[in-house]
């Protein structure tokens, strides 16, 4: 029986990529990869948010300047925010739509549902997205280079971070495996060593598919930290800031039921 | 498998380290992350470590740290410079302020005060991601290393 999920208002329920079946999901990609880049539905519009043309994402935090002159990082609460976004861009084009989360420590490699280039004998929208304009590289498809699976990270990886008591702590290490995750899944093209795919490098990552489906496991696996270490365990002068340019602090953005989803194994409904 | 410049630190002198120690980190400092993406393995007391050397703690494997590329400048020149923001600057700081990179690296510390009191640090970097932006030779830029313990 399918799930209704989010669909009447209440909460989405995000599932692992291999327990979600992809076709809402990939009906709204469809639809909005298909929008022109200037339409605010549309995938690059919300793409080209993280990275080129507005660098908007926070990644290896940042010294000094407005009104924070000690390092600090919002690469957790900036992302989740956008995942935000995001997923309910894509619940205009299908309401049935969610996010689900590439378990990557299962080190099988990329998800078969973003893994086959066509479906049904249509481009899959999940295994490449378009890309803009850019400055000597004119608008195509994305493109992956995935490595070895063996070198993803390991379920002892993540369980190493999860039991680690300070946010800031926390964060810097869940970073380093998600940097890790970004390069091996762009990759490098092995008849053109100069070519590295989309996921590999920040202006571009987001337009692929994938990077949905990667963050949503890097939220979720904070998400695990807080239910071990605390919902508000961040440092209080991180909570008022904001998540330039969505509407969202940093507070309002540390329980994720407040933000309308929740992180399941499972689901099942009548 | 791209290989970028390796780097050996000078001798760090470890006599003041505290041997009680339940955690021990190697800290990079203002590292550069504005070109590829690269996988930093570092080996301690090993200078001849390269992208051949196994992630084991015999050949003094500490850990390794992953930097997600900027991928290069996609703007004008001068875009990417980092440069300070006056006062009353109201934009957050620039995105490609060099960042700190932390590995947890308890073991191989523990064996590194098992064998003497210094310790060199070798740093080889492996691409893992690019663009034609991006220069391989020497991807690996940092300020200063330092290794801390904590009980």
């Amino acid at each position: 029986m399918q799930v209704t999920n989010g669909v009447n208002n209440e909460i989405v329920l995000r599932l692992n990529v291999e327990q979600t079946d992809p076709t809402f999901l990939r009906d709204a990609y469809t639809k909005m990869q298909a929008l022109s880049p200037t339409d605010n539905r549309g995938w690059i519009y919300w793409a080209e948010y993280h990275g080129f043309p507005h660098y908007y994402c926070w990644h290896h935090g940042r010294t000094g300047a407005d009104d924070n002159q000690y390092p600090y990082n919002l690469f957790l609460p900036w992302h989740r925010a956008y995942l935000v976004y995001w997923e309910n861009v894509a619940r205009e084009q299908n309401s049935k739509a969610t996010l689900s989360w590439w378990d990557w420590t299962s080190q099988t490699g990329v998800p078969v549902a973003f893994a086959q280039p066509q479906t049904n004998g249509n481009p899959n929208p999940l295994f490449s997205g378009p890309t803009p304009d850019m400055p000597g590289d004119p608008a195509r498809q994305t493109r992956r280079w995935p490595g070895d699976p063996g070198e993803l990270p390991s379920p002892q990886d993540v369980q190493t971070i999860l039991n680690l008591v300070n946010f800031e702590d926390f964060q810097n290490q869940l970073e380093d495996l998600h940097d890790s995750v970004h390069g091996w899944t762009g990759g490098i093209n092995p008849d053109n060593p100069q070519q590295g795919g989309d996921m590999g490098v920040i202006p571009v990552a987001s337009f692929d598919p994938i990077f949905w489906a990667h963050h949503c496991m890097i939220d979720r696996i904070w998400y695990l930290w807080q239910l071990r270490q605390g919902i508000n365990n961040i440092p209080p002068a991180y909570l008022q800031l904001q998540l330039a340019p969505f509407k969202y602090t940093v507070e309002q953005v540390l329980d994720i039921r407040q933000l309308g989803y929740e992180y399941a194994s499972s689901a099942a409904t009548t | 498998m791209i290989v970028s410049k390796k780097h050996v630190t000078p001798v760090i002198q470890l006599g003041t380290i505290d041997r009680d120690f339940s955690r021990a980190d190697i800290e990079f400092d203002g590292v550069d992350h504005r070109g590829a993406s690269f996988e930093a393995r570092i080996f301690l007391n090993n200078p001849q470590a390269d992208e051949h050397t196994t992630k084991t703690l015999k050949t003094g494997y500490a850990g390794s740290f992953h930097i997600f590329g900027h991928g290069g400048c996609f703007e004008d020149e001068g875009h990417c410079d980092v440069t300070p923001r006056r006062a009353y600057d109201p934009r957050p700081a620039h995105p490609l302020s060099p960042t700190r990179k932390i590995v947890i690296a308890t073991e191989a510390v523990r064996q590194a005060l098992q064998t003497g009191d210094t310790a060199t640090v070798t740093v080889v970097p492996i691409v893992t991601s690019l663009n034609e932006k991006c220069d391989t030779e020497d991807v690996l830029r940092f300020d200063s290393v330092r290794i801390v313990t904590y009980r």
